[in-house]
């Protein structure tokens, strides 16, 4: 569960205002529920979801198992804790160490924060194999076929069961859930646990980032208009590229 | 005395201008606060690099060499890795934000107890701290980070820093990394490079990116084109590289790749937040779409409304006489 990247917001004194209702699903685990539940409905097997988050996270969730996925797990949040990264994986790996699965699926990054870290850090604390930016999932004699985006080209890895992977949300559309879905996932079990129930200790769970303020990106001055004859423009902006921007 | 380290990577066989800029700025930082600046280089032929990562102010370069680091996998980069820290025993280890980097971070983190802050536009060593800027929601806002640890990671976005030469003899250091089959883990079956001998966009000084806009062969050939002329390297928006028009790894924004080079032209390209999240700190930006309404305009230094089909081909002309 994130903001809705797409809300408006503000800065006051470097606070970051708001509005707390407009959470949404993250887009990059919506894509790992996704590829989860293709995989399940073509090999077989059951697709679970876990959230940590305070008590808005239930929506999520819901909405998770109106797409397919058969139970959650809901390890509440107050809502006022700063945790981090480190704080999340931390969580996390308690709670997978008490869990039966071949493969755990997360977003690759969250769409608020864009760090990129949990899923390495749980696959690091729960000694998994594992691999990140996936584009693509496939199974092959219980062995996980990961296609993941590089830098400049793709790589197939292969990784033994149980692992990790971290996916991008080029892999897939994440489907809509319909009506016959939101239905049925009223009736799908949403498990409730609180941190106390996890064995997590306080200096995993203290946070090592702090957000201490936030800025606006500093403006760029305001560019200029061309319109008009094609040529012209053309012609004049490639050379104030040149006399004025030093740009080629 | 202290040490910061800088994680130099190697692709094509050279050195990235990524993390030399990173180094640029680790040095600058190491002399400020009277530690010592290094560097570690992780690849197959790793000592035929330290010359040039000496011009950067690296006055101790580890090199673990092997063939296990001749192609890129998480667990033989990590465990060279956790090597070259028990040696170097750094406060701060820094890296270039590249896909490479993310793949191992947080694993690398967690597995020495590390404090970590990824995808900063800048950063300064702040007492036994270090503080970050980095762009969040989307890059809408700057986020300002503290982070404490015994240890600290931090990647930085490319084009953050420039690159800042200060040739200093350095010493070269060689470990041995052994990587072992429970070290890797995972098995890399196919390497698939994208089309072409593109350039990578993070390393690139300009970019010619295309947006919707860019519908058949000729609008590509055009791209193609300008790219040449300027020696740029060719990006595409979200929408080209799922209908397969261009590679996935050419794809620019908060999904893909963040860039910032000094020149980017956007070509048919709307403006969607998540594309601009990955270029809006280009240095210079040119946009040209048919729509004067775009949402790109908004962070574009020069806008040309137009048909690219009738503003590209006088571009390039002016461009090629500009450059003879």
């Amino acid at each position: 569960m994130v903001p809705d990247v797409y809300a408006p917001f503000q800065i006051k004194d470097g606070e970051l205002i708001m509005d707390g209702d407009r959470m949404v699903l993250n887009a990059y685990d919506a894509s790992a529920i996704e590829e989860a539940l293709v995989l399940t409905e073509k090999y077989g097997g059951e697709v679970a979801v876990v959230c940590v988050g305070a008590s808005k996270a239930s929506e999520t969730i819901r909405k998770a198992l109106a797409m397919g996925a058969s139970k959650g797990f809901h390890i509440q949040l107050n809502g006022d804790e700063k945790y981090d990264s480190k704080s999340y994986a931390s969580i996390l790996a308690a709670f997978f160490k008490d869990q039966q699965y071949d493969v755990l699926a997360f977003g690759k990054q969250s769409q608020d924060s864009d760090s990129g870290l949990t899923g390495g850090m749980v696959a690091q604390l729960l000694d998994l194999p594992y691999s990140t930016n996936a584009v693509g999932l496939d199974i092959s004699e219980s062995a996980l076929i990961v296609k993941r985006q590089g830098d400049t080209g793709q790589e197939m890895i292969e990784l033994p069961t149980p692992c990790l992977v971290t996916c991008s949300n080029d892999m897939n559309e994440p489907r809509i859930p319909n009506l016959k879905g939101i239905m049925a996932s009223k009736r799908k079990p949403i498990e409730g646990i609180s941190i106390a129930d996890l064995d997590v200790d306080d200096s995993a769970l203290n946070p090592s980032t702090k957000v201490t303020s936030y800025a606006p990106v500093p403006a760029r001055t305001a560019g200029q208009m061309f319109e008009g004859e094609p040529e012209e423009i053309a012609t004049k902006v490639a050379q104030l590229l040149d006399t004025q921007a030093n740009a080629i | 005395m202290s040490t910061i380290l800088t994680y130099v990577a190697i692709a094509d066989g050279k050195v990235k201008r990524s993390s030399l800029e990173v180094l640029s700025h680790c040095k600058r930082l190491a002399d400020s606060a009277g530690f010592s600046c290094e560097a570690v280089i992780i690849d197959e032929n790793a000592s035929t690099f330290t010359s040039d990562v000496s011009k950067y102010g690296a006055s101790k370069i580890y090199t673990v060499s092997g063939s296990a680091f001749a192609n890129h996998q998480n667990g033989s980069l990590i465990k060279a890795l956790t090597t070259t820290i028990k040696q170097s025993s750094p406060k701060v280890v820094a890296f270039a934000s590249t896909e490479s980097t993310k793949d191992v971070l947080g694993a690398l983190a967690a597995n020495i107890g590390a404090g970590v802050v990824a995808d900063v536009s800048s950063f300064e060593l702040d007492g036994d701290n270090v503080k970050a800027q980095r762009p969040m929601m989307a890059a809408k806002i700057m986020g300002n980070v503290d982070v404490t640890g015994d240890k600290i990671l931090v990647s930085v976005r490319s084009g953050s820093y420039d690159l800042n030469e200060h040739a200093v003899d350095s010493e070269i250091i060689e470990l041995e990394a052994h990587v072992s089959e429970s070290d890797l883990r995972s098995t890399l079956k196919e390497i698939i490079s994208s089309t072409g001998d593109t350039i990578d966009l993070n390393e690139a000084d300009a970019i010619v990116a295309a947006g919707r806009g860019v519908k058949d062969e000729e609008a590509k050939a055009l791209i193609t084109e300008l790219a040449s002329v300027l020696n740029a390297g060719i990006g595409a928006s979200r929408a080209l590289t799922e209908s397969g028009v261009y590679d996935p790894s050419l794809q620019i924004g908060q999904t893909g790749k963040v860039v910032s080079p000094q020149l980017y032209i956007a070509v048919g390209i709307s403006g969607a937040i998540q594309h601009v999240a990955g270029m809006s700190n280009s240095k210079v930006i040119v946009a040209i779409n048919k729509d004067a309404d775009a949402p790109i305009f908004e962070v574009a230094d020069y806008g040309i409304v137009g048909d690219l089909y009738k503003i590209l081909p006088p571009f390039i002309e002016e461009i090629k006489k500009i450059k003879n």
